[in-house]
């Protein structure tokens, strides 16, 4: 039997635009598929992974370890090493955001505009974020040791030695100054990105108005600047939140422990004491602490810039 | 492990945890031991690399063993973490464990990923062999023995301060001490690092071995507290900071500069292992270093059981595809002639029956090691008497606590709380 032109089903033809939806939503799946494998793979994974470990004893040879449900949770909630290594870290990390962020800006001001100049120095400035964490804390720890550059010299000179590695505070405080040196060179270049930013003819308007250089960074560029103050402020947290290998090379976590970071403990009892799931379960609230500060952060952050424009 | 968005953190746990997710995996049984059938096998072995031992060493040491069986390449390994200790795990984890591993001796956690050992002919009359063995089984065999309890020391500057003859009893050693410091010394060199807790167990061996002869053993079984144990010490130590016999800033100094220190005749006295005679050839010194063994307490033999660690300790791991010859370098490595001596100079280690060229120093130690009655474990100890991992560094830790204004009593609880916390 065949079937005559009248007894055929009709041919629904799609509407163009509906094809075109269906076509960049292919095109759109195709080209996100990339980042996306890379971010499950890369991040979501870990991520789970280390959510899984963090449940077993596995001590980072045995290849079955035993699910142990929350005991490590419960073990670190009462761990005083952890304790104390959360207090060094919210201290680096906040004073820390604070030279990073005020040296940055502080800086950026001074070598913003164009100059050979202002060039060269911004190139200084950058210089020690090339080096590596670890050479930097090796140098710094050769030139403030108890038998270092600087304490050579003192002593040469009369004087008694200065406890910057020695002493539990001074260790702590050197430890951040050195932080803030090695880093605070990309805080300049993201401020001198946001100075660029700034209209002229805002800043060109206060000035013929009469306000002082004060009073126009205060009232006309900082508040033009929130946005970068942001990204500055979050990304200098989430850096130091994660300190890790200046205290290895610097102090080693000592004295007596005392400069011990949070990173530089679950790497600690990680690998040295063998003890991966206690130490993914401190990775993993490490994990949440960061997420919940930045997200704390960027919130207040916004609503101070949300403010300012109002 | 981890390392999600916002943090960021830790790359090298995230790292880890791809890798543990994604490799072959290093683990005993999932690897297949088979060894290559024709071409050249290529043998990793992951080594520690120091002052001493670099990696030029290495390389020219395995040279002689790989011109003998020209079917074998020996790749030597540095650790790409902090040490040999913390790069294993990574490996394992990674897929990328490598065959044969030297520095870490079997505990029960390594045990189970290395090869047994004892039904190797060669295995048993290596050193320690029988003290380092774990359930009667051999997984790490040595080159020679380190003294672990020796005071090395200045001897112009004990002319100078009247100190006729090397202290016997930790009262004489701190009259002597006193006596340096009186001539304008530091009586005593100590150091940051791993170095403070480390000199303390050093100097303790012969007298804590007197006291408790199978301490580590009574520890593990609860019998007795490591902290509460070693509180006399720990008293000892405080008071000698608080009369300046120890530099007080001495915890911001690292060990290399402790050394140095020493050499450059800084300091009257250094408690260091043997290894240390390898450092005093090399250096460019204006007075002779003399050395005896670490004092004890009034009342017991001198010299009391010094404390002895294995040399350059080898295991060969479970999941290596080349079982064969991986033996065969470990086997070459602790038996042959050549290759024993000059680990042995290289590293200033020590061998009964073994001759070779010593310095004055070099053989002042082997004297001391002959007349010692025994050689006990020290700190976290090996074989069957170890302590729970990371025992040495919890105790470094505590004990610098001593420079920072913790009591004795308060450090050795520390160090209990550390132990309850891993039983």
């Amino acid at each position: 039997m065949t079937l005559t032109r009248e007894q055929a089903p009709p041919v629904v033809r799609k509407p163009v635009g509906e094809r075109r939806r269906r076509h960049d939503g292919l095109a759109t799946t195709l080209m996100v598929a990339p980042a996306t494998v890379l971010y499950v793979v890369m991040l979501i994974v870990p991520v789970g992974l280390a959510l899984y470990l963090s449940l077993t004893d596995w001590d980072g040879f045995s290849a079955d370890p035993a699910f142990v449900g929350a005991a490590n949770y419960v073990t670190l909630l009462d761990d005083p090493d952890l304790r104390r290594a959360a207090l060094v870290t919210l201290l680096v990390a906040a004073a820390g955001t604070a030279g990073l962020n005020l040296l940055g800006l502080g800086f950026a001001l001074l070598v913003n505009g164009a100059s050979r100049a202002n060039t060269f120095f911004r190139i200084v400035l950058f210089y020690p974020h090339v080096l590596s964490a670890l050479v930097v804390g090796f140098l710094w720890s050769a030139i403030l040791g108890t038998s270092g550059a600087v304490n050579n010299l003192v002593t040469t000179w009369g004087g008694a030695v200065i406890p910057f590695l020695s002493d539990p505070a001074w260790a702590t405080v050197t430890m951040i100054a050195v932080l803030v040196w090695a880093g605070f060179g990309v805080n300049v270049v993201l401020y001198l990105a946001g100075l660029q930013a700034v209209p002229h003819s805002l800043v060109e308007a206060a000035r013929i108005d009469g306000a002082t250089r004060w009073q126009v960074f205060r009232n006309v560029t900082l508040p033009a600047l929130g946005p970068s103050v942001t990204v500055n402020i979050v990304l200098s947290l989430v850096t130091l939140l994660k300190t890790y290998d200046l205290v290895v090379s610097l102090t080693a976590g000592g004295p007596a422990g005392q400069t011990q970071t949070v990173a530089y403990l679950i790497l600690w009892n990680s690998f040295h004491d063998a003890r991966l799931g206690f130490g993914s379960a401190q990775s993993v609230l490490l994990m949440l602490v960061t997420a919940a500060l930045a997200f704390v952060v960027t919130k207040l952050r916004r609503r101070g810039e949300l403010a300012v424009h109002q | 492990m981890r390392s999600p968005r916002p943090s960021l953190a830790l790359p090298a746990i995230g790292c880890l945890l791809v890798l543990t997710g994604c490799g072959g995996g290093g683990f005993a049984g999932d690897s297949q031991a088979q060894q290559s059938e024709g071409g050249p096998v290529s043998v990793r072995m992951l080594v520690n690399i120091s002052p001493n031992l670099t990696q030029t060493y290495w390389d020219d040491l395995v040279k002689p063993f790989e011109q003998a069986n020209p079917g074998i390449d020996v790749k030597i390994e540095a650790p790409t973490g902090k040490g040999v200790a913390d790069t294993l795990p990574q490996q394992l984890a990674a897929g990328n464990a490598p065959d044969v591993v030297e520095t870490l001796m079997a505990d029960e956690t390594l045990a189970k990923q290395m090869l047994d050992l004892t039904d190797q002919p060669w295995a048993k009359d290596t050193p320690l062999a029988e003290q380092a063995k774990l359930g009667g089984r051999i997984y790490s065999v040595g080159v020679g023995v380190q003294a672990q309890s020796l005071v090395f020391y200045n001897r112009a500057a004990f002319d100078k301060a009247g100190v006729k003859e090397p202290p016997q009893t930790f009262d004489d050693f701190e009259s002597a001490m006193g006596k340096l410091k009186d001539a304008g010394y530091l009586p005593l060199q100590t150091g940051g690092d791993f170095l403070t807790g480390l000199q303390l167990l050093q100097l303790s061996n012969p007298s804590r071995a007197q006291t408790h002869p199978t301490w580590q053993q009574d520890v593990k079984a609860g019998t007795i507290k490591a902290g509460e144990s070693l509180q006399p010490y720990l008293e000892r130590y405080q008071g000698w900071i608080d009369k300046g016999y120890v530099d007080k800033n001495a915890l911001g100094m690292k060990y290399a500069d402790a050394e140095t220190a020493f050499l450059t005749g800084k300091s009257a006295m250094y408690v260091m292992g043997s290894w240390f005679t390898a450092s005093e050839a090399k250096a460019d010194k204006d007075f002779e270093v003399g050395v005896f063994p670490a004092p004890v307490d009034k009342g017991q033999t001198y010299p009391g059981p010094q404390g002895a660690t294995l040399a350059a300790p080898y295991m060969v791991l479970k999941s290596t595809p080349n079982k064969d010859a991986a033996l065969k370098l470990v086997q070459w490595l602790v038996t042959d002639p050549e290759a024993v001596k000059s680990q042995l100079a290289q590293d200033g280690n020590f061998r009964t029956g073994v001759e070779r060229e010593f310095t004055p120093l070099e053989k002042q130690v082997q004297e001391i090691l002959d007349n010692a009655p025994s050689g006990v474990p020290q700190g976290e100890g090996y074989g069957d008497a170890t302590l729970p991992k990371g025992f040495n560094s919890a105790w470094n830790t505590e004990v610098q606590g001593l420079y920072v204004g913790k009591s004795p009593k308060e450090v050795a609880e520390g160090v209990d709380r550390w132990l309850a916390g891993r039983s």
